[in-house]
């Protein structure tokens, strides 16, 4: 049993990871968060820098693209529906229409 | 440790080629995936099911597996025999699952030494109260993470951490505790741990970001003619304005009661307009004389 700690953790909203730290917490290249970048489905190719949201959706275009052979445009049209399913189910609880 | 029968998990035979395990892994996964399932347990199966696969999708990994298991059946007592794993190379088996309970032993990694590399980060997952994100908190996190003796073997533990939840957090938004990951291998360091943040349900509010709806109950004549009424918040009891004229589903927004993030969200109280159960003479009574005095069709436009 190891000792129990109190940590103190920073948002990824506030400080933002750089191409390489994403990359890490994949377990991918550096290549492979550029490219995807660069084909517009991870991030705003402005801003090479990445949020909570852009970190899940990395590790879920990777799940889908390495256990389905999916081609990263159409993991990223896969991602986008499930990503609106979530939204407007979260609306719908929000207000009240659906248990859960 | 109990045995976990993978083949089992995805349906397919011991001699089920790559072929065969890869279509019955797409297949299960596409059935019980949470976005789509409509199972109960989504979750936790999607969760059994990755994991079988990370192991038989891996002709490695499987053939490791295969070499352990010989023989034994799903949720059987099971412990693997010393120095079993010398001959694989799992060092980097890192999810929290039984494999990875078992190659946690196979820390003695054969790169030998001199090799260097930063451990692997962790993600997990943390589920918080509303009421944390309007205050902040201490909540504990347990993780299964592999600990090296220092003489070259490796045991699973148990390591509870108490992680500050920062106050203004929403659903999603991940925390980055630096350090606290996997160790890392020749005196290189850890990894990190990032915990996404899920927020458990709450029988009164719901979340939608940084928004938070909450539906208030009120009388017919509290909506007819409005006044003042007490309302339970997430920030607590605020005397709220009903506007006259009110009815049900009408949405009163308080600006910046929603949670206090970095752009604070709104709380939005739904009218719920209740009526009195005519149960008694006098209730009756009342509502006889609303059905005269009130000329009052609602299918009339």
């Amino acid at each position: 049993m190891v000792a129990n700690q109190i940590v103190t953790g920073v948002l990824i909203d506030e400080v933002a990871l750089e191409v390489e730290e994403l990359a890490r917490a994949c377990r991918v290249e550096p290549d492979w968060v550029v490219r995807h970048v660069q084909a517009g489905v991870l991030g705003e190719s402005a801003s090479p820098r990445f949020r909570s949201g852009d970190l899940a959706r990395a590790r879920r275009l990777l799940e889908l693209e390495r256990h389905f052979d999916a081609d990263e445009e159409l993991a990223a049209l896969v991602i986008d529906l499930a990503d609106e399913v979530r939204r407007l189910r979260a609306r719908l609880r929000a207000l009240g229409l659906k248990d859960a | 440790m109990e045995y976990k029968d993978y083949y089992q998990t995805l349906g397919v035979d011991r001699g089920a080629t790559a072929d065969d395990i890869k279509k019955a892994y797409r297949k299960m996964v596409r059935k019980f995936h949470p976005d789509v399932s409509k199972h109960e347990d989504a979750d936790a199966k999607t969760k059994e099911i990755n994991e079988a696969y990370e192991v038989l999708g891996d002709a490695e990994k499987r053939a490791a597996y295969d070499a352990l298991g010989r023989g034994h059946h799903a949720g059987e007592q099971f412990r693997p025999p010393p120095d079993w794993s010398e001959q694989f190379d799992f060092a980097g088996a890192g999810a929290d699952d039984f494999f990875a309970d078992l190659f946690a032993q196979a820390g003695r990694s054969r790169r030998g030494r001199g090799f260097q590399m930063r451990g692997d980060d962790i993600h997990a997952t943390m589920t918080i109260d509303l009421a944390d994100a309007y205050r902040g908190a201490t909540r504990t996190v347990t993780l299964r993470v592999p600990k090296s003796d220092g003489a070259g073997r490796a045991t699973m533990q148990d390591k509870t951490l108490s992680v500050n939840i920062p106050r203004g957090v929403t659903p999603g938004q991940q925390l980055r505790l630096g350090g606290q990951g996997h160790e890392g291998h020749g005196g290189a360091g850890p990894g990190d741990l990032y915990l996404e943040i899920g927020f458990a349900p709450d029988p009164r509010y719901r979340v939608e970001g940084a928004h938070v709806y909450e539906n208030v109950p009120v009388t017919p004549w509290e909506a007819a003619l409005g006044g003042e009424v007490a309302v339970p918040t997430p920030s607590g009891t605020v005397e709220v304005t009903i506007p006259a004229g009110s009815q049900s589903g009408r949405k009163l927004r308080l600006k910046g009661k929603g949670i206090p993030a970095t752009v604070p969200g709104d709380l939005y109280l739904i009218l719920d307009v209740v009526l009195p159960p005519a149960n008694s003479d006098k209730a009756r009574a009342v509502y006889q004389a609303m059905a005269r005095d009130l000329a009052f069709n609602p299918r009339v436009a």
